[in-house]
């Protein structure tokens, strides 16, 4: 669950351009492809067999000075959620429901503008689509920080979101990635969460990076409105 | 201009590993020895009497809003979550019976306050709004972000005093922990309390406590709850009144010490050679030498309310796991739930027809006042 989380929390990491034929993956993040100079695909190779997942961004020609990308994906969350529905240890949902099939769209738009050498900042739109083969009990919702609000498009129907990302380099093999997260599921009654991550990139070479960070969390859940504050630690590799 | 750019990089850094440190969040609520239990307040108050010279007190385990569903932890049931609805209709009715016992002081155990299997509801504060009380006084025994099993999310479960007069002081007395489980277990299992609470009624110095001692200890932790159970009522002022009560988890001197048998739920197998555990957890009170009369000492020093004598016999039975699904029309086949006073208690009564509202049975009884 624990890489779940993190593979949830993980999109707004990904914001280098790949170069065409190299990759790039994390303990916890996707592995990233630069299919070509424009674009890139990924998935989370572990995960993919308990949440079979696909990524495809593209780069546009610049809009009124702004480079402009898109991002599509496709989530199954099916096969881990039915994992975990469950008698005993493990079970995050109550083994008296049924899990159906869900799938999620999620469609995004982000436009970047450099502001010096060293830095950038972005914006991002996104709407998510769901489909769930049955309707979904409102009991099976696993009310945690960062999963609740990414499920809850499944009984939403739909989900909004907007990010703000502020990225750059401290020093020469320090870079900061700082993100603001809006989610929003319209019509809800546990409608809103706002995350924020700090993320320091340390280059360990060419080919690694270590990331260490924090994200703040205050979301709305069923029981109430709660902050919650989480370190983040992964590591990189390219080739 | 380069040292006001270095400031700020050290002010963001330390910022930065402060949080980085702080964002720890434990997934389970660990108390402390001694600490104040969580005060309530009906939002609408009624009128109080001023100078009673007797209080009529009840303790009930409401088992969280279940009524007499299937669960899954006690019952033989595979029931984890119920509909908000479906608990508000159990609440109501409980509430209905204590409106029309009126008691002056109830200790309540297995109360749930925003817990998702009992549809978030702050039941503390929903009793408080739809009885007569006026204050009341919460100590968690089970507090936890999220419990990763069967389903069962985030809980928040406890001891509860209901008042109609003011309570003063409250505290949250921790008990020692089961030493029978694994270290993964433990730190996501129970911590129960007592609950200690200081009650303003006019010209008495009055204590109410409450406790849940452990169902299903296979050690001593049992005799070390009731043995603290018996300390912090002993403890209490001489002069002062106190009613003390709750589910004790223990059958009284002589009475039956096996139930696994009639406990027992399809699939599983006790007393015969190989089963391991040999008897059912909670439902076998003879785990150790002194168990069965670990609640000697409470009925030799204090008034209680069903007098020990009676306490045997079926009419005053305070338990059992029946649930919807069964066939069985044996509501309660023991008691586990008890009061004890400084001060002599009458008409002690055991609520037998509330037999479709929790898997205990209220118990009664009126406190004269010096």
């Amino acid at each position: 669950m624990v890489g779940v989380l993190s593979f949830l929390c993980a999109t707004a990491a990904a914001q280098e351009k790949l170069p065409k034929g190299n990759f790039e993956t994390g303990l916890f993040q996707p592995l990233r492809y630069g299919l070509s100079e424009n674009i890139e695909i990924s998935t989370h190779p572990v995960l993919m067999f308990f949440i079979p997942n696909f990524s495809v961004q593209k780069r546009h020609p610049n809009w009124a000075g702004l480079a402009l990308v898109s991002r599509h994906s496709l989530v199954v969350p099916t096969p881990l959620l039915k994992m975990v529905t469950k008698k005993g240890v493990g079970g995050f949902i109550s083994p008296e429901f049924d899990i159906p099939l869900m799938i999620a769209l999620k469609n995004e738009i982000q436009l970047k503008r450099t502001l010096n050498d060293s830095w950038i900042l972005s914006g991002t739109a996104g709407l998510t689509f769901s489909y769930c083969s049955k309707k979904l009990d409102k009991r099976t919702t696993i009310d945690l920080p960062v999963v609740f609000p990414r499920l809850g498009v499944f009984y939403n129907g739909y989900g909004i979101n907007f990010r703000l990302d502020f990225a750059g380099t401290l020093l020469p093999r320090l870079d900061l990635l700082t993100d603001l997260n809006v989610l929003l599921l319209p019509g809800m009654e546990e409608g809103f969460a706002f995350e924020h991550k700090n993320l320091l990139t340390w280059a360990l070479s060419n080919r690694m990076d270590i990331q260490i960070g924090y994200k703040l969390i205050f979301g709305e859940y069923p029981f109430g409105v709660q902050w919650h504050l989480f370190p983040l630690l992964d590591i990189l590799w390219r080739w | 201009m380069k040292s006001k750019r270095s400031l700020i990089r050290t002010f963001h850094t330390l910022w930065f590993a402060g949080l980085v440190l702080l964002s720890c969040e434990p997934l389970v609520t660990d108390f402390r020895d001694i600490e104040d239990a969580i005060p309530y307040e009906a939002s609408s108050k009624t009128n109080i009497q001023n100078s009673p010279d007797s209080l009529l007190v009840m303790t009930w385990n409401v088992r969280f809003g279940a009524a007499r569903i299937p669960w899954f932890g006690d019952s033989c049931g595979d029931r984890v979550i119920m509909t908000k609805s479906e608990v508000i209709a159990h609440l109501e009715n409980i509430a209905d019976y204590i409106n029309s016992v009126q008691p002056d002081i109830l200790l309540l155990q297995e109360v749930d306050v925003e817990s998702k299997r009992s549809g978030y509801i702050d039941q503390v504060q929903w009793f408080l709004d739809n009885t007569h009380f006026n204050y009341g006084a919460y100590a968690s025994m089970w507090q936890a972000q999220f419990i990763p099993s069967d389903g069962l999310g985030r809980v928040d479960a406890g001891n509860a005093v209901l008042s109609r007069w003011e309570i003063t002081d409250a505290e949250r007395i921790q008990l020692p922990l089961r030493t029978d489980q694994d270290g993964l277990t433990q730190y996501f299992y129970l911590r129960r309390n007592i609950l200690k609470t200081r009650i303003d009624v006019p010209n008495r110095d009055f204590y109410a406590v409450c406790t849940h001692t452990t169902a299903f200890a296979t050690d001593d932790t049992k005799q070390k709850h009731i043995e603290m159970f018996y300390e912090t009522i002993s403890s209490i002022d001489t002069n002062a009144v106190f009613i003390a009560g709750g589910d004790l988890n223990s059958v009284p001197p002589e009475a039956t010490t096996d139930y696994c048998m009639s406990d027992i739920c399809s699939g599983e197998s006790f007393h015969q050679a190989g089963d391991d555990p040999e008897h059912k957890e909670g439902s076998y009170f003879n785990n150790f030498t002194e168990e069965p009369l670990l609640l000697q000492s409470l009925y030799n020093e204090y008034y209680s309310a069903i007098e020990p004598e009676s306490a045997n016999s079926t009419g005053h039975f305070t338990h059992s796991p029946w649930n919807t699904e069964s066939n069985n029309t044996t509501y309660w086949d023991r008691k586990l739930d008890y009061m004890f006073s400084s001060n002599s208690l009458s008409g002690g009564m055991t609520h037998q027809g509330a037999n479709q509202l929790s898997d205990h049975a209220p118990v009664s009884a009126v406190l004269g006042l010096p």
